[in-house]
């Protein structure tokens, strides 16, 4: 079928405004928040309704048309780039609050509400929807569902998997099912839990039942200085073992606590070497009891200075000042890579020795923030396009993710594998692993047309053989790169 | 305690000790037993529909032990053949456990079948069940492909999540040879508080509970004899913490709650256990329905018991939906009956857990779920020449005899 006829096809079915084919408008959905990758895609679609996304999903296969879902295009990981030659279906205009259902502690929502949107609309009602991932403001509800997003709260509360009931789902071949349902007890495989996390590449969700949780009776939030990260990690070891399951632990080191008060002035002490925020909530003499032993252990580990957050608006600005920690680099400098791997908690110390090394030989910064409760790191690598230090920063980008590896972790805890890390994944996993993986794949898309290129290594990005990293071809001449 | 009939049993059977010995057992036979019964110590065979025929057996109870644990980080390791509750003690001279609590560990469930059944406890108000639980797992499938998913850390968002594809497959994709999971401090005080009632007082309680902020960790409505029955509030925290929650349940329910002494907390949290595990020639089911449809689900088990002629004890996971009903005494036909009636009500999601009440030739499936269609897609995927599992799932996948003819 040629382009114009196709465009015809799917402006009759969407309506023309939800055909983009301008080659201006085209060119914002070139990357998502993975900026070095870039691909213009032949087609933009908006449906509006579900019925909408498996028409144009049902017209993709027929035609064995590539498409790509996406949200807010806040994904780190190159998870909505598009393909080229292939269609963007854009959730955006699926932004509706279908039902808030108060008594079951649920709401069904379409995929383009934001997270925040969802916890805004069901505030009155005294609930909340618990993953909170840094972007939550713009992010959707549909992104975290492919990526399984997770935040700082999930060290108590668990991820985007633990918070969702059911998904409307348009598999790959423009059909429309159910995943889950109204009760945990669902027979026969947990399919639900298996597209949760799949970055797009088992099919489209049209509608979500998320699972919402009462507001914390208490919550204290503790900000404690210490002179080395070390101490700052043991600290975090310390409280776990005491049988404490904060509602999040934070860590940023010196050069992130001089970027976000550049940015923010959220009240971090500049120069400290490591600052830990350790949120507790649950029933108000549980926290008390918890916060006394929090206290105790982080003076016993060292802490310069202990400041307890008592309002609202105090834990807002300790969180806004978190939050921001990323945007935050432009103020210490130019360009900057996020890495997102993982390692067992009790190795963060020697992780962050590591990345320290490694970034002294590469002769680059590297600014730490971290959810310090579950090791997974988010080093910043700040380099400088301008002084051509890309490739270097980029090299010591991946061998932090590696390292992760090595070290018994993981190459991404949130972030997700996307185009960024799928070269990676033969460092984490057997080929039998990834065979068996594509098995999965092909029983929900046995036509490859759902985000491909994806979450698994192809030859046609990593080389004939999975293996490390190397450069494609196009990248090689300077056609695409890896951001 | 008294097993239900496990099907035909097979003339041979495998008793591998590690990965490498079942991978072997598994490729090895590919020709020669081409139809495999995998079993763990058997405490769910006689859950959902009988097994068909195979041709031998692979016993996993050998494939025991714990591979790796590492108390600071939380986390263990261990080979799927182990029983549940030995791990539970090991972990609790730590002052750790694995937040789960399904009845059949007293039996000596095995990890890798507690998985493959979706089993779980009134501990699942809220830790969920072990598709929750488990961080990653290492999987043998028919053709001797291992493959591992997850990984030993808690927040790994890495590669597709195949132990969720195992959770609820009753061995019908492969065999679960490892499995890491997730590991919670164990409680430094627990309290027990009852509050008498109906269904519908429980359900209203059970909600002013969960919006009040007291985080327990189940709430649980047991039936007695005479149409009322019992909710038990778990409440896990400190010393300072728990007792304080206990006697706010009155205060925030309106209604009498009893703290109740550890003898008699535990004795009901036996009741609640015995409901799930039923004795020889029970029926026993678990349903799942939205938590406010629980009361409307409890009066008609009442009503069809007493219809049918049949006594039905039901315990209800009350702030999730999950409820488990055992049925008592009455002609296996009124068992049946009673069954088919609730396929009605709850659709798909209705699980036999003991299905010795209900006669020679059982429908214990009801209407399959939406997504079935993904389902055999998966199983084509995985297991091909249906070496695994054939009958567990029938209807809802195909038999065995046709899978075989399609693969001739």
């Amino acid at each position: 079928m040629t382009p114009v006829r196709l465009r015809a096809e799917l402006a009759g079915i969407l309506g023309s405004d939800a055909v983009v084919d301008n080659p201006t408008e085209l060119r914002s959905y070139e990357c998502d928040g993975l900026t070095g990758y870039r691909v213009v895609p032949s087609l933009v679609l908006l449906p509006r309704t579900g019925q909408g996304v498996a028409a144009a999903v049902r017209v993709c296969a027929r035609e064995g048309i590539p498409f790509v879902a996406r949200g807010a295009g806040t994904g780190l990981s190159g998870g909505a780039l598009p393909v080229a030659d292939g269609v963007v279906i854009s959730l955006q205009r699926l932004r509706s609050i279908v039902e808030i259902d108060p008594v079951n502690r649920r709401a069904v929502v379409e995929p383009g509400v934001t997270n925040l949107g969802i916890s805004q609309a069901v505030a009155p009602y005294g609930l909340y929807f618990a993953p909170d991932p840094s972007s939550q403001q713009v992010c959707t509800i549909g992104g975290n569902v492919a990526e399984n997003s997770g935040g700082a709260h999930c060290l108590k509360y668990g991820f985007t998997v633990h918070h969702i009931h059911a998904a409307e789902v348009v598999l790959p071949d423009g059909t429309i099912t159910t995943l889950g349902g109204d009760s945990p007890h669902q027979p026969g495989y947990d399919l639900l839990g298996a597209f949760i996390g799949s970055e797009g590449t088992l099919g489209i969700a049209t509608r979500i039942t998320v699972k919402l949780l009462s507001r914390p009776a208490a919550v204290q939030t503790l900000v404690a200085d210490f002179p080395s990260v070390e101490q700052a990690g043991d600290t975090v070891t310390s409280v776990i073992a005491a049988g404490i399951v904060p509602a999040a632990v934070e860590m940023m080191d010196t050069l992130a606590i001089e970027a976000v008060e550049a940015a923010v002035a959220a009240g971090y002490t500049r120069g400290t070497a490591a600052v830990l925020i350790v949120e507790l909530d649950g029933p108000a003499d549980e926290v008390a009891a918890h916060l006394a032993e929090v206290q105790r252990l982080c003076r016993e580990h060292g802490a310069t200075k202990l400041n307890l957050a008592t309002t609202a608006s105090d834990r807002a600005a300790v969180w806004k000042g978190r939050k921001a920690a990323f945007a935050a680099m432009g103020r210490i400098s130019p360009d900057y890579f996020v890495q997102d791997g993982v390692v067992p908690r009790t190795r963060l110390a020697e992780a962050l020795s590591r990345i320290g090394a490694l970034a002294t030989e590469t002769g680059l910064r590297v600014a730490n923030v971290f959810h310090a409760g579950d090791g997974n790191l988010h080093p910043l690598v700040l380099y400088s396009e301008a002084r051509g230090e890309r490739d270097r920063a980029e090299r010591l980008s991946a061998s932090i993710a590696e390292l992760c590896v090595d070290l018994g972790g993981s190459l991404s805890g949130e972030h997700g594998i996307g185009t960024d890390k799928a070269c990676s994944m033969p460092r984490q996993f057997t080929e039998a692993d990834l065979a068996t993986m594509a098995r999965l794949r092909a029983a929900y898309d046995p036509a490859g047309i759902c985000n491909p290129g994806k979450l698994l290594p192809t030859p046609r990005l990593c080389g004939e053989r999975p293996g490390p990293y190397r450069p494609h071809p196009l990248e090689a001449t300077g056609l695409i790169g890896r951001g | 305690m008294a097993k239900s009939p496990p099907g035909p049993v097979p003339p041979a059977a495998l008793r591998p000790t590690d990965i490498g010995e079942l991978r072997a057992a598994i490729a090895d036979t590919a020709r020669t037993h081409p139809r495999l019964r995998i079993a763990g110590a058997g405490t769910a065979a006689g859950w959902a529909a009988p097994p068909e025929p195979a041709d031998m057996a692979v016993d996993l109870t050998g494939m025991s032990g714990v591979l790796a644990y590492n108390p600071t980080d939380m986390t263990i390791a261990i080979r799927a053949g182990t029983r549940l509750d030995a791990v539970q003690d090991k972990l609790s001279k730590n002052s750790q456990h694995v937040a789960f609590d399904a009845a059949r560990l007293a039996e000596g469930a095995t990890i890798g079948g507690l998985l493959a059944t979706a089993d779980g406890g009134p501990r699942r108000h809220l830790y969920g069940t072990l598709r929750d639980l488990v961080i990653g797992a290492t999987v043998v499938l028919a053709d001797g492909t291992i493959a591992r998913s997850g990984g030993h850390v808690i927040k790994n968002v890495a590669g597709y999540d195949l132990a969720k594809l195992f959770h609820g497959s009753f061995g019908t994709l492969g065999v679960v040879a490892e499995v890491v999971l997730r590991l919670h401090p164990a409680p430094r005080a627990t309290a027990t508080a009852r509050v008498p009632g109906t269904a519908e007082q429980a359900a209203e309680a059970a909600g002013r509970i969960v919006t009040a902020g007291l985080e327990p960790t189940a709430i649980e409505w047991v039936t007695r004899d005479g149409g009322v029955g019992d909710l038990l509030v778990r409440l896990d925290g400190t010393p300072r913490g728990v007792p304080e929650r206990a006697t706010a349940i009155a205060r925030r329910t309106g209604l009498p709650a009893e703290i109740l002494a550890p003898e008699a907390a535990d004795e009901l949290w036996r009741t609640v256990a015995g409901v799930a595990t039923g004795i020889q020639g029970d029926t026993v089911l678990r349903i799942g329905t939205l938590p406010s449809s629980g009361p409307r689900l409890a009066n008609r088990v009442t009503a069809l018991a007493g219809e049918f002629g049949v006594g039905a004890a039901l315990t209800s996971s009350i702030g999730v939906g999950v409820h488990t009903v055992r049925l008592r005494a009455g002609p296996p036909t009124a068992h049946q009956r009673l069954l088919t009636a609730l396929h009605r009500e709850a659709g798909s999601a209705v699980t036999v857990l003991r299905r010795d009440g209900l006669g020679a030739a059982p429908t214990v499936w009801g209407p399959p779920p939406p997504s079935i269609r993904v389902m055999r897609a998966v199983k084509q995927q995985f297991d091909p020449h249906g070496r695994f599992g054939a009958g567990r799932l029938a209807p809802w996948l195909e038999s065995q005899a046709r899978t075989e003819e399609q693969s001739l």
